[in-house]
């Protein structure tokens, strides 16, 4: 198991965002986590990123407790996350962003005056790979452009290549298709198969057939609870799932 | 006497555009609303004058300024920079007065009201005749270096972290970076350059009291940031002698027209005027940011 989610609360005012919900997903699968709007999808992957501290239950990563960590520390330990409404930084252009997501970067103070051999060949190997990673995703002609100037769909592929770039252990992907053509969101979950050997991914969707076709678990979620899990096939079937989705 | 004015002149744009320098570091790369800027340029001048009224060399003096200002920074830093934007901001403003009050009432340490009178003039008895120059050789000197330094930065992963903080914080942590680290050190050598800034001024006028530490000092060099080109170097540069010019050239107006109103409030108007003008019209500044295109 890579992560571990044990029993977590998570409560804002009078509204139980999450009544104890706990997931377990194993290394190199893709699980996918599903169910209506406000179902605390979103919630569960703050507070697995370290960006909400849950009221109760843990949270382990890599056998590594991770629960009220901050989130730069959770990130340090190999665990990167998107967002669902693309973050992207405005004065940046994409190769400098994905320069930024990389871990290797030498961004102290001392090596911008004393080291400055060292940084460049960093640089030099960072650059490299953050034109791989976007040749692989189809965007590398863009790398001198504002990120900002990119298509919606195109700014979804950045940062899916930033979270790359980071080279983590674990990707937490918040909505990587919304709003994409079906023709590109199926190229973006190709894409994260291709990657699937290498890390292992979480993905909260909305576009359910597209998670079907690539998923190998796939987690439901409503009013704050794991409502079923299993294969796409077994949660297909499942009674709550269709209750859930039709309304009952 | 023209040729001294205008290496007065000169000498202000220079000091004014490290202190631009300086708070385009926090702010204009890094989103740090410093309304405090005039306490580390007083931090500065202060500490010079002080040491070298007992002795103390130039170089030493301006090197003591740079670590108290440091020090002072981080000691700001510290508490206000995990809070929200606005927090730092009513902190430094708060920090800037309480310390020129302090300078203002601690009479036994800086002769209060009165001031510091007859601070030495590094090199005077060399120059003598030729000292206005060799100032304002020594403020561009200062200035190249302060560039250069802040250029250097800027144009480095670490000033890559910095843009970032400015455009999204969350975002930046999400790839693993100690966010509060990169800004209270970006703080720490803002605050240290306009110390650096405050030690000119005060060896230059070889004369400080409290009332040239107003918050007036602050804005003033926000207009310079704002009007050059926030995130431009250059154009802070630019910036500071736009604002410098248009201070003294209208100084001069009211020896040629007849104004109905008392002409150093004009001055403020229109520097007011240009202000908004700049805001609607040109809001990049005189030289916009430039697009990075990599360290290679």
């Amino acid at each position: 198991m890579i992560l571990e989610v044990n029993d977590i609360e998570k409560s804002f005012g009078g509204i139980k965002a999450l009544d104890g919900v706990s997931v377990s997903i194993e290394n190199n699968t893709i699980s996918g986590l599903i169910g209506p709007n406000g179902s605390g999808k979103t919630t569960l992957l703050n507070t697995v990123s370290g960006f909400l501290a849950p009221d109760k239950g843990t949270v382990y990563f890599g056998g590594k407790d991770i629960t009220s960590l901050p989130p730069f520390q959770v990130s340090r330990l190999g665990m990167t996350r998107t967002f669902q409404i693309t973050r992207l930084f405005r004065g940046m252009t994409v190769l400098e962003s994905m320069l930024l997501a990389s871990k290797t970067q030498d961004d102290g103070l001392f090596p911008v005056f004393f080291n400055r051999k060292k940084l460049m060949e960093t640089e030099r190997r960072d650059v490299q790979k953050a034109v791989e990673i976007l040749d692989f995703l189809e965007i590398e002609h863009m790398k001198h452009e504002y990120a900002v100037a990119l298509s919606g769909g195109q700014q979804k592929l950045l940062s899916l290549g930033m979270a790359l770039m980071a080279d983590p252990r674990m990707v937490l992907l918040d909505e990587p298709v919304a709003g994409v053509n079906p023709t590109l969101a199926n190229k973006i979950f190709e894409k994260v198969m291709l990657e699937k050997e290498k890390r292992t991914f979480l993905v909260v969707e909305h576009n359910i057939d597209i998670l079907m076709n690539f998923c190998d678990i796939i987690y439901v979620m409503n009013k704050g609870r794991i409502v079923a899990s299993g294969t796409p096939d077994e949660v297909q079937r499942n009674e709550t799932v269709i209750d859930v989705y039709l309304g009952g | 006497m023209l040729l001294d004015y205008v290496l007065d002149m000169l000498v202000y744009i220079g000091i004014f555009a490290i202190l631009a320098i300086s708070l385009n570091l926090e702010f204009g790369y890094t989103r740090l609303m410093n309304f405090g800027k005039v306490a580390f340029f007083a931090t500065g001048a202060y500490t010079s004058a002080l040491l070298s009224m007992t002795g103390a060399s130039f170089i030493e003096g301006m090197a003591a300024g740079m670590l108290i200002s440091a020090l002072l920074g981080l000691l700001v830093a510290l508490p206000t920079l995990r809070l929200r934007a606005d927090y730092l901001a009513i902190v430094t403003i708060a920090f800037g007065e309480i310390l020129r009050l302090f300078f203002l009432n601690e009479v036994w340490f800086t002769n209060g009201p009165m001031g510091i009178r007859g601070i030495p003039q590094p090199l005077y008895s060399v120059f003598d005749n030729d000292y206005m120059l060799f100032y304002v050789l020594l403020v561009y000197t200062t200035l190249i270096i302060c560039y250069l330094f802040a250029e250097r930065i800027v144009n480095s992963p670490f000033g890559r972290v910095l843009k970032a903080i400015r455009d999204d914080e969350e975002a930046v942590q999400a790839f693993g970076k100690n966010t509060c680290m990169f800004k209270i050190k970006i703080f720490i050598i803002g605050s240290s350059m306009a110390s650096v800034s405050g030690s000119l001024f005060a060896h230059y006028l070889a004369f400080i009291s409290p009332d040239m530490f107003y918050p007036t000092v602050t804005f003033s060099v926000w207009t310079m940031m704002v009007i050059g080109g926030s995130a431009n170097n250059l154009g802070v540069i630019a910036g500071a002698v736009l604002v410098q010019v248009f201070e003294r050239g209208t100084r001069f107006l009211k020896d040629f027209v007849v104004l109905p109103i008392e002409p150093s409030n004009l001055r403020v108007i229109l520097i007011g005027l240009l202000l908004i003008l700049f805001l609607l019209y040109r809001p990049d500044g005189i030289i916009k940011e430039e697009k990075n295109r990599g360290l290679l």
